[in-house]
């Protein structure tokens, strides 16, 4: 018995390292980076703390004197510098001629210092160069420290008398990394782009849903029904043609009917008609194209899972409505819908689920314009931790949106496995174990 | 018999073989890099690092090293594309050695950590590095250390289909007087919507082609901007200039109601737009420098004089006549071995001497990043490179190198596509740009 349970778990491994892995992972990484304000210019792994002259501006409301005096860059050729030099292992005479002809000397910009260097009767190589001018930098400005305590011991070497709070204030503005926060919820909350986008997505799935994924599947499944069934095949098989074409070909396809140049605007230019971007011409316009173009795509699963429920249905049901007389209209009314609610509800819930999570045939098509008028959630959260012209990503906002969806995925999960009754599906079977 | 010479032989292959492995300096590096918003034209951002690996070798040789340089070349066409790529890589610690990107990328990706200085490898002070153009070493600098070299200088001008500007009543002396008006602020924004209108109602172009600008976002729309007189960046903190955006909003809105721009232009397939600016379909038109070597390579327009001028972006209420220039730079990435950034840096560097920069500007029609540069005759007598040289890049701004420059642009640009495209007014564009950037960047921007 023990044996046989210690077995299953074994057996289950492998499974629960993948769930772990592939699934709960992603969703706990996601929830960690939506409470942070992660771009690609605080990086992902962390950051350093600098103190550049941006970081200065936001510290000289709060400390003018000294975020001053930070801001001062200083090569100060002096004896540590000099010490310094004499350990790099360059030729004796460079540390000589400098301690004979320039200790003392001050200079304001480290390209002065090290044009000094480079007049040396021993020119270094520009290498050598900038070995030695490091040597002599007793500032601050723009090094990174990788912690607090390597820029607190560096700014009291330098005679920065701050005190504890002061230097918090120094540690907190000049950090370059991400720090938690619960800013993206916010953003999200009183953005009025977001509330557009949240209606575009709700738009979106209700319109693919209804019209194509549950209600042209099912009447594609009805008519196959009552074909004959070589034609059917024929039939279901083209309907899968739009699933198995590969998504950017099958979206350039459609692009190249409805652009300026393609076939829409060449047939209508027969009539008289100005050539235009179809596709793009309207709010309404992208909406139609984005629905069909969505809406072909998904009819075929539906029509697939409705095909095979309604050959289930025993024949003998059919025989006796057509002894009685039923119209075809009357069989669909009274034999077929009422013993298809569970797949259709099925599809619903299905579909909803990915019809949420997708959006690479928008993208693709209308990138979300125009205007944003077809920009939905998963494609906004896209554009705002994957691109950027700038080159700077917001990872933090990005999984924030993420996490959205995910929340509402698993809350409509948990009410379809409520509806569903899966309580009952998987219930103990009634032989002891 | 047979075997002994060919045992002979061998061993004292192996000895020599051994023997200058130990004694001669030999160095095999791999030097990668990539380089954005790169087609056809543009490969000597890559092909001018390979030639530069090519004269370090010699150097070296001469020095009596053997080094060895391969470099490993990856081109990509989008931006968009390649910025995902190469932070992703960054991140994932496989950035190449080398990157060639927009400028305003130094702000965010140095920030991380992502770039070292190059100022920390080169001498800025000794020839060809001396020789840049003081403006375009600051645009390639943040926190006042110098991260990137220019790779190349641009601009962004305005175009004009000259026939048509003829048809609606210009002379060859006024089309000649053309850039010196629009630079005088006596060619504004508001004449250039007229003209458009009178080639529409002159049936010379159709409607939505009279003005037809860039169908993406880009650089491009911060000079409408500036032309509005808006303001970008100020002491370090970036600018939100409401009336100054808000006139540039409805510049587009009402080119989209005076129906010569069209209304779903944002987002049509470049290759149409390509083709229609080099036939006459349009206008008046934006677009870069180096659009002249796409219209004369690819898209057959030959008599590119004859029936093009083109001008600074004209003043608009406010504002005045200027150009944007968008410098790609020469970057060096973090996370290598110290010599071969090192050597990275010794590439850039000879890349970036006059003559070989000068393959790049001539064939690729972006402008020289040196004074040097345009005194080499091969870059000089090339006409559009002498005149655009001349007429736009004394009046070139920048965008500015700040990490919050990124939202801010995503900001403004949405709300632009809204009110072109009629999602929302241009009052309630201006709004909802105004409280996502409070709420976004808080005290970083000043909003006036």
């Amino acid at each position: 018995m023990k044996t046989s349970r210690t077995l299953g778990l074994v057996m289950i491994a492998p499974a629960a390292v993948m769930i772990v892995l592939f699934f709960l992972m992603p969703v706990v990484l996601t929830a960690v980076f939506s409470m942070t304000n992660m771009t690609t210019a605080t990086g992902i792994s962390g950051g350093v703390y600098q103190i550049a002259p941006n970081s200065l501006i936001t510290l000289k409301s709060a400390m003018p004197e000294i975020a001053a005096e930070m801001a001062e860059p200083r090569y100060t050729i002096d004896e540590a510098g000099l010490k310094a030099v004499e350990g790099l292992g360059l030729a004796p005479a460079i540390a000589a001629e400098l301690r004979a002809k320039h200790a003392g000397e001050i200079f304001a910009t480290r390209r002065e210092v090290e044009r000094m260097i480079k007049d040396l009767a021993e020119r270094p190589s520009t290498r050598e160069v900038k070995h030695i001018s490091e040597q002599f930098n007793r500032s601050v400005l723009n090094t990174r420290f990788d912690s607090k305590e390597q820029l607190f011991s560096s700014l009291d070497g330098l005679g920065f008398k701050l005190t504890p709070e002061q230097k918090e204030t120094v540690a907190k503005t000049t950090y370059t990394g991400w720090t938690w926060t619960t800013d993206n919820f916010s953003r999200m909350a009183s953005s009025p782009d977001m509330a557009r986008v949240l209606f575009n997505t709700v738009l979106y799935v209700a319109l693919v849903l209804m019209l194509f994924n549950v209600g042209y599947a099912l009447l594609l499944a009805i008519w196959t029904h009552y074909m004959p069934p070589t034609p059917a095949s024929i039939f279901r098989g083209i309907w899968l043609l739009p699933r198995i074409t590969p998504v950017v070909i099958y979206v350039m396809l459609w692009k190249w009917l409805a652009w300026d140049s393609g076939f829409i605007s060449i047939l209508m230019g027969k009539f008289g008609y100005p050539p235009k971007n179809y596709l793009l011409d309207t709010a309404y316009n992208a909406w139609f194209f984005v629905v069909l173009i969505n809406g072909f795509i998904g009819a075929s699963m539906g029509m697939l899972v409705f095909s095979s429920a309604m050959k289930a249905i025993p024949k003998s049901q059919f025989y006796a409505s057509e002894v009685d007389g039923a119209s075809r209209w009357q069989q669909i009314r009274y034999i077929i819908l009422p013993q298809m609610r569970w797949p259709i509800l099925f599809v619903t819930c299905y579909q909803t689920l990915s019809l949420l999570a997708s959006f690479n045939e928008i993208l693709l098509a209308t990138n979300g314009g125009p205007g944003n008028a077809t920009e939905v959630w998963a494609l906004s959260a896209y554009h705002t931790a994957l691109r950027n012209y700038a080159g700077n990503l917001e990872y933090g906002l990005g999984a924030a949106m993420a996490l959205v969806l995910v929340v509402i995925g698993v809350v409509l999960s948990l009410l379809y496995l409520r509806v569903f009754n899966y309580g009952t599906l998987v219930a103990k079977p009634l032989i002891e174990d | 018999m047979t075997i002994l010479p060919t045992l002979k032989s061998l061993t004292i292959a192996a000895a020599i073989l051994a023997s200058t492995s130990v004694f001669a300096f030999a160095k095999d590096v791999t030097i990668s890099v990539w380089a954005g918003g790169t087609g056809p034209n543009d490969v000597y951002r890559l092909d001018a690092i390979e030639i530069a690996a090519q004269q370090l070798q010699r150097e070296a040789a001469l020095k009596g090293e053997d080094l060895k340089i391969t470099v490993e070349k990856k081109p990509y066409s989008a931006w968009e594309d390649f910025k995902q790529a190469l932070t992703l890589a960054a991140e994932a610690k496989t950035a190449p050695n080398i990157v060639v990107s927009g400028h305003e990328d130094i702000a965010p990706w140095s920030q991380s950590g992502l770039i070292v200085p190059i100022e920390d490898y080169v001498d800025l002070d000794s020839w060809p590095l001396n020789g840049i153009y003081e403006n375009l070493l600051k645009i390639a600098s943040y926190n006042g250390t110098v991260y990137g070299i220019p790779q190349d200088a641009e601009s962004r001008p305005m175009f004009f289909w000259k026939p048509y500007m003829k048809a609606i009543g210009y002379s060859d002396a006024d089309l000649d007087a053309l850039p010196q008006n629009v630079q005088d602020g006596k060619y504004t924004m508001k004449n250039l919507l007229e003209d458009a209108r009178k080639m529409q109602d002159k049936g010379l172009v159709q409607p939505g082609y009279g003005f037809y600008p860039r169908t993406s976002n880009g650089p491009d729309y911060w000079q409408f901007y500036t032309s509005f007189g808006g303001t970008m960046e100020e002491g370090g903190k970036l600018v939100f200039d409401k009336a100054a955006m808000a006139r540039t909003y409805q510049f587009f809105a009402d080119a989209v109601k005076s129906g010569v721009t069209k209304k779903n232009h944002i987002g049509m397939p470049g290759d149409q737009w390509w083709k229609e600016v080099a036939t006459g379909k349009a206008g008046i038109w934006d677009g870069g420098t180096w659009h002249y070597a796409r219209l004369v390579n690819q898209e057959g327009l030959k008599d590119f004089f004859g029936n093009v001028i083109f001008t600074l972006i004209p003043a608009g209420e406010g504002g005045k006549a200027n150009t944007l220039t968008h410098p790609l730079v020469y970057l060096l990435t973090a996370g290598h071995d110290k010599e071969d950034t090192d050597i990275a840096a010794k590439l850039i560097t000879i890349a970036s001497e006059p003559r070989i920069n000068a393959l790049h500007a001539v064939k690729s029609a972006h402008l020289g990043i040196s004074e040097a540069e345009s005194e080499v005759d091969f870059y000089s007598a090339d006409r559009w490179t002498r005149e655009a040289t001349e007429r736009l890049l004394p009046h070139a701004n920048a965008m500015p190198n700040n990490s919050d420059f990124g939202t801010y642009w995503n900001i403004m640009w949405k709300n632009l596509e809204a009110s072109w495209t009629g999602a929302k007014t241009v009052d309630a564009a201006i709004g909802d740009a105004e409280s996502e950037l409070k709420s976004t960047l808080g005290d970083k921007i000043v909003i006036r």
